[in-house]
């Protein structure tokens, strides 16, 4: 579903991933783990193509990223929910604006929208908070609104950059409780984080990453 | 189905970013009812000095002692000219009689006169579109040349006045209407832009979420819009409270300003060409961003 192939990244003189190679099948749950500083919100950003590899090249699915026409971003960009350590909700938007945007963008009727927010906000129990605006939810409400415009649209798989590193213990063992939810119904996700505790004893891969150089580590 | 979003996030934002709005609406409004006065003024002018053409008119003074038969020719070969639409014979007699009308306080002048030394003459009325200086010139030429006729008299100035009047009303209307539509674009433009920036963090979410170039562009195209629209609206209020201020104000002082002539149209105009303005604006600025 998702392949890097010799990747690399450079700001300025500077090596951000050195010849990255790793693939993520579909269904998978995926932690990239490393420093601050490391490249893993570089790597994610990638593949939601917020930035451009300089060398090497990124498939997802059909779509080879090296030769994607801009006009084609958007495409991809609806079918990747991505949920980001400070939420990126839309403050003057409701709970419900906020998720049902995700389909917005996509030209869905409203009749539709209505139907899939619900059932979306009802998956991240928060189905009593969608007239709410994000300044009245706590930390992990909003994060929880985050995800559910992350799975609104049934993407592809999910990308989630620092998901819990706002909140607070509790709130952060609620999140993961969600994401592998969502992954034992069949969606590919992509967690970033510095977290160690998050992936100790869940079983799934993990990918360290340090001053560019990606090494395998294995199941926790 | 975008589009009933796309309002939407219009008017929120209208109502959100109030102050920049009220100030753009306010300022486009001022721009259009500059426009719409010295529009209002041109007009008039246009109108007086279509008016002019209708007043001028030529006189051809002819020799004394000309027969009946002859004067007769005279008429006849103006007559055939195109450019001529309206003869006027005037006698020695009705002459002396217009003159004596013209002098009434100054009758006693014309008493001592033994006989009428005014001599016949053809009161000439010609088309509207020609009179030009040159135009006429050249026909007062032609007039001229016809036997039996002692000189041709032509209020000169007065075709050179209507002429060069009109040329720059035209002229004005084009500097001022160009320059103002052009503040109006720029005004909009710049207040797009800022509304841009201010939203750019939401903008970015949105672009994230998949949204296109149209998607993310078409609420500010809309609220360019409604700004160029309502400072029409605001413009033409302004441009009737001038009108009928003047009418039941100022006249009273000024008499001449009263004959003002309203056209009712700009009413409707107004708010369409802010409409347009307002569009085209926030299409330059969303175009120039960088999404």
């Amino acid at each position: 579903m998702i392949t890097f192939q010799n990747v690399s990244k450079y700001y300025e003189s500077e090596t951000i991933l050195r010849n990255i190679s790793f693939s993520a099948q579909k269904g998978e749950m995926l932690f990239i783990t490393g420093p601050t500083g490391a490249g893993k919100s570089t790597l994610l950003k990638l593949l939601y193509l917020s930035e451009y590899p300089d060398e090497g090249d990124i498939v997802i699915g059909d779509f080879h990223l090296a030769s994607l026409k801009p006009s084609w971003i958007p495409l991809l960009r609806r079918n990747i929910g991505v949920v980001f350590q400070d939420f990126k909700l839309i403050n003057n938007l409701s709970v419900f604006d906020n998720v049902a945007l995700a389909l917005r963008v996509k030209g869905r009727s409203e009749r539709d929208i209505k139907d899939a927010v619900f059932d979306a906000l009802k998956k991240v129990h928060l189905r009593q908070k969608a007239n709410s605006y994000p300044r009245k939810l706590s930390g992990g409400e909003m994060q929880r609104a985050a995800i559910a415009r992350a799975i609104v649209s049934e993407p592809l798989f999910i990308l989630a950059d620092e998901p819990t590193g706002n909140l607070d213990s509790n709130t952060t063992v609620d999140i993961m409780r969600l994401f592998l939810d969502i992954n034992i119904q069949g969606t590919t996700i992509l967690i970033a984080t510095h977290n160690r505790e998050l992936f100790r004893h869940s079983g799934k891969r993990v990918l360290r990453l340090d001053r560019g150089v990606m090494t395998e580590e294995g199941g926790g | 189905m975008a589009l009933p979003y796309s309002f939407k996030s219009a008017f929120q934002s209208l109502c959100r970013e109030k102050w920049i709005n009220a100030l753009s609406i306010f300022t486009v409004a001022s721009s259009l009812l500059i426009i719409t006065l010295i529009s209002l003024f041109l007009y008039n002018i246009d109108i007086a000095a279509k008016g002019l053409p209708e007043r001028f008119s030529m006189v051809a003074y002819l020799k004394d002692n000309l027969t009946k038969e002859q004067t007769q020719e005279i008429i006849s070969s103006l007559d055939r000219k195109n450019e001529i639409v309206h003869l006027k014979y005037i006698s020695k007699d009705e002459a002396m009689q217009e003159l004596k009308q013209a002098l009434t306080e100054s009758i006693a002048l014309l008493e001592g006169l033994e006989e009428n030394p005014l001599t016949p003459s053809i009161e000439i009325r010609l088309q509207e579109e020609i009179v030009k200086s040159a135009y006429v010139k050249r026909l007062a030429e032609e007039i001229k040349k016809i036997p039996g006729i002692d000189n041709v008299y032509y209020g000169e100035e007065i075709a050179e006045t209507v002429y060069l009047l009109k040329r720059s009303v035209q002229n004005m209307s084009m500097i001022i209407f160009v320059s103002v539509t052009s503040g109006i674009v720029f005004v909009i433009y710049s207040s797009v832009n800022i509304l841009f920036y201010r939203r750019r963090s939401e903008i970015e979410i949105i672009a994230l979420l998949g949204a296109t170039g149209g998607f993310i562009r078409t609420p500010f195209i809309i609220e360019g819009g409604f700004i160029g629209f309502a400072g029409g609206i605001l413009g033409a209020l302004g441009a009737l409270a001038f009108y009928f201020g003047i009418t039941y104000n100022i006249s009273a002082i000024m008499p001449m300003l009263g004959a003002l002539i309203f056209p009712i149209e700009i009413l409707f105009l107004l708010p369409v060409a802010g409409s347009i303005l307002g569009i085209t604006g926030s299409i330059i600025a969303v175009g120039r961003l960088r999404l």
